[in-house]
């Protein structure tokens, strides 16, 4: 049996060494098809990795509330909102903010605002972005001081005209990050005194952030005077679910049940990951489709093979190979060519994954290598058999007459 | 050894029916040298590939020994060709991918039962018998017409076959090469006992056999015309 098999792949490769560029041509259909599913999954991946890195980036026990209802399409649990849920529904306003702050278990209350701005300082210009917050947002946002200090709460209602850079925004501002303490930053018309540098934390919303007052921009860059989401966050986690309660009931008695979520990351994540499971799904379906025309092509050439080949099957049926010898043997090479194209393109992915993993978390996970594998075998045996089959039954008379 | 009985063979070409065989009955004897003589045309391959089990009859019986043959299976014909008969062509037919010694060795994948030799020996035998041992690491294409046919002779023995079937062996030769090639097929029989049935449309190839058969249109007839 092993013998057989032996044979039976020394005997493909033979052809295959006649042959080479057909060979390569022939695989480079499989090769393609494998390459796009495999990318595609990684990139899925990545984006389901990148996505789980910020809301990690987030501390514990953290609750999150922000305008609109994820949970509350027609279809019933459905995520038909989602989208419209960040534009939709309540307006948060400083109000809300003081509510809320009256939630006695609630051991932080942030509110956040935030913008995406240009960054000016001493000449240089970059993108980063502002957020209008309290001086809790440090501890919930997990930051840490590289050099000067975070700004207080007296800063905030006294309106201090203090920042807080990201660590990655303070390093295309200045040479060094560490620089940054007591230059001026201007957003739009607003001036800044930097206080502070964060450690780097890598999410990239985080490391390029102004962190100011929420106060010092309210009319200004926060035209509305509105937050975009309001945290709230519990030392103890058993806390979490009053929390949310209580939550709800003071927002209730302003807005109707629609326009606003109480939600913990843990549950955030699980939407996201439930919306990332169907993306994948219609990602690898398109990809599939290649693998599809990369299987046509290795049927077309085995058929193509067969016929050149005729003669030989009736010589092989002359000494004694039975059709299933025959059939055996030609399916061998399509499944050999389907799992050298497939090996080939994992092979490629992988280079191209480790290429944009410098700047994307995309990943090949021991999943995608084996139903890869299965996957090429699996082609290889489908679309193999039919031109097998025909050069199995050929009558040997005919085969070995054939010119 | 092998007795056809009212054997009949037809095939269709489109809508038409071609009767290639018909009505032969035919007695071939064990250690014989038996000639099949024809024009092109007339039948005498398709006789040739009905004795050695390459296809089955439309109707009528084949015998091996006291076995009925006309009815097996694809894999009981093909252990019957791989046991017990030796295919010669005329244009040779071994396969340009594989060296000689590997062509020799073809019929040795398809083994289904225990054999008696080591089959690297016995090709290594034959190869230097037939004087084309040197050549054994040649692809066919390029050794010369004789040689070629010597290896597929060395081919067609490998399996050790009661009975050695001849299609034409001298046809793609020389006069001189063709006389070599009969004379090994004559050697065969006379000290090995192989049965050969050889299928000619030579006169002159023919008369060395012992025993002659005339076929034409299919049917066995008294005489060559």
């Amino acid at each position: 049996m092993g013998n057989e098999i032996t044979d039976l792949i020394k005997s493909a490769l033979a052809d295959f060494k006649r042959n080479k560029i057909r060979t390569l041509l022939t695989s480079l259909g499989i090769m393609v098809g494998v390459l796009s599913v495999v990318l595609l999954i990684a990139l899925g991946l990545g984006l389901k990795n990148y996505l789980a890195q910020q809301f990690e980036s987030l501390g514990a026990n953290l609750i999150i509330i922000f305008p609109g209802n994820i949970s509350s399409s027609e279809e019933g649990g459905g995520l038909g909102n989602f989208g419209a849920g960040f534009s939709g529904g309540a307006n948060f306003d400083e109000k809300d903010y003081q509510s809320l702050s009256r939630i006695n278990e609630a051991d932080f209350v942030v509110p956040l605002f935030m913008k995406s701005s240009i960054i000016e300082s001493d000449g240089e210009k970059e993108l980063g972005y502002v957020m209008g917050t309290n001086e809790q947002a440090f501890e919930v946002l997990n930051l840490e001081i590289l050099q000067g200090e975070f700004f207080e709460k007296a800063d905030v209602s006294s309106r201090a005209k203090k920042a807080v850079l990201g660590f990655n925004l303070a390093d295309g501002l200045y040479d060094l990050p560490e620089d940054a303490i007591g230059h001026t930053i201007r957003v739009g018309d607003q001036r800044f005194k930097v206080i502070g540098v964060a450690k780097k934390k890598g999410d990239r919303e985080q490391d390029s952030g102004v962190l100011v007052p929420y106060r010092t921009i309210f009319g200004t860059l926060d035209v509305d005077e509105t937050f975009f989401t309001i945290y709230l966050g519990t030392v103890d986690e058993d806390k979490v679910e009053t929390v949310k309660e209580r939550a709800k009931e003071v927002l209730l008695k302003r807005y109707k049940e629609d326009d606003f979520t109480v939600t913990e990351q843990t549950e955030i994540l699980s939407t996201v990951n439930q919306i990332f499971n169907i993306v994948n799904g219609v990602l690898v379906a398109i990809g599939s489709i290649s693998l599809l025309v990369g299987g046509i092509g290795i049927m077309n050439i085995m058929y193509a093979t067969v016929t050149e080949r005729t003669k030989e099957v009736g010589i092989r049926r002359a000494v004694g190979a039975t059709e299933n010898d025959i059939l055996k043997q030609f399916l061998a090479e399509s499944v050999i060519l389907s799992i050298f194209g497939g090996t080939l393109g994992l092979f490629l992915s992988g280079l191209i994954v480790l290429g944009i993993r410098a700047f994307f978390p995309a990943s090949i996970n021991l999943f995608s290598v084996i139903i890869t594998l299965v996957i090429s075998s699996a082609i290889g045996i489908f679309f193999g058999v039919f031109p097998a089959r025909r050069a199995a039954k050929l009558p040997p008379i005919e085969a070995i007459r054939y010119e | 050894m092998i007795k056809l009985q009212n054997v009949w063979k037809s095939y269709f070409l489109g809508e038409e029916e071609v009767k290639a065989v018909c009505n032969i009955s035919l007695n071939i004897k064990e250690k014989e040298y038996i000639s099949i003589l024809g024009t092109s045309g007339s039948g005498k391959s398709t006789l040739m590939y009905l004795l050695g089990f390459l296809e089955r009859p439309t109707s009528g019986k084949i015998y091996l020994g006291n076995k009925d043959v006309s009815t097996l299976s694809d894999e009981e014909l093909s252990r019957l060709r791989n046991q017990s008969v030796g295919f010669v062509f005329q244009s040779f037919n071994l396969l340009n991918k594989f060296t000689v010694f590997e062509n020799v060795l073809l019929p040795t994948r398809y083994i289904r039962n225990s054999i008696d030799f080591e089959p690297k020996v016995r090709a290594e035998e034959l190869l230097k018998k037939f004087g084309i041992w040197e050549r054994r690491n040649f692809f066919p294409n390029k050794i010369s017409g004789g040689q070629q046919q010597r290896a597929a002779i060395a081919r067609a023995l490998i399996m050790k076959p009661k009975i050695i079937l001849a299609d034409e062996p001298t046809g793609n030769l020389d006069t001189k090469t063709g006389d070599e090639i009969l004379t090994i097929l004559e050697h065969l029989n006379k000290e090995s006992g192989v049965t050969i049935v050889l299928v000619t449309h030579e006169k002159d190839v023919a008369k060395r056999t012992k025993r002659k058969i005339y076929i034409r249109d299919g049917e066995l007839v008294e005489k060559y015309l």
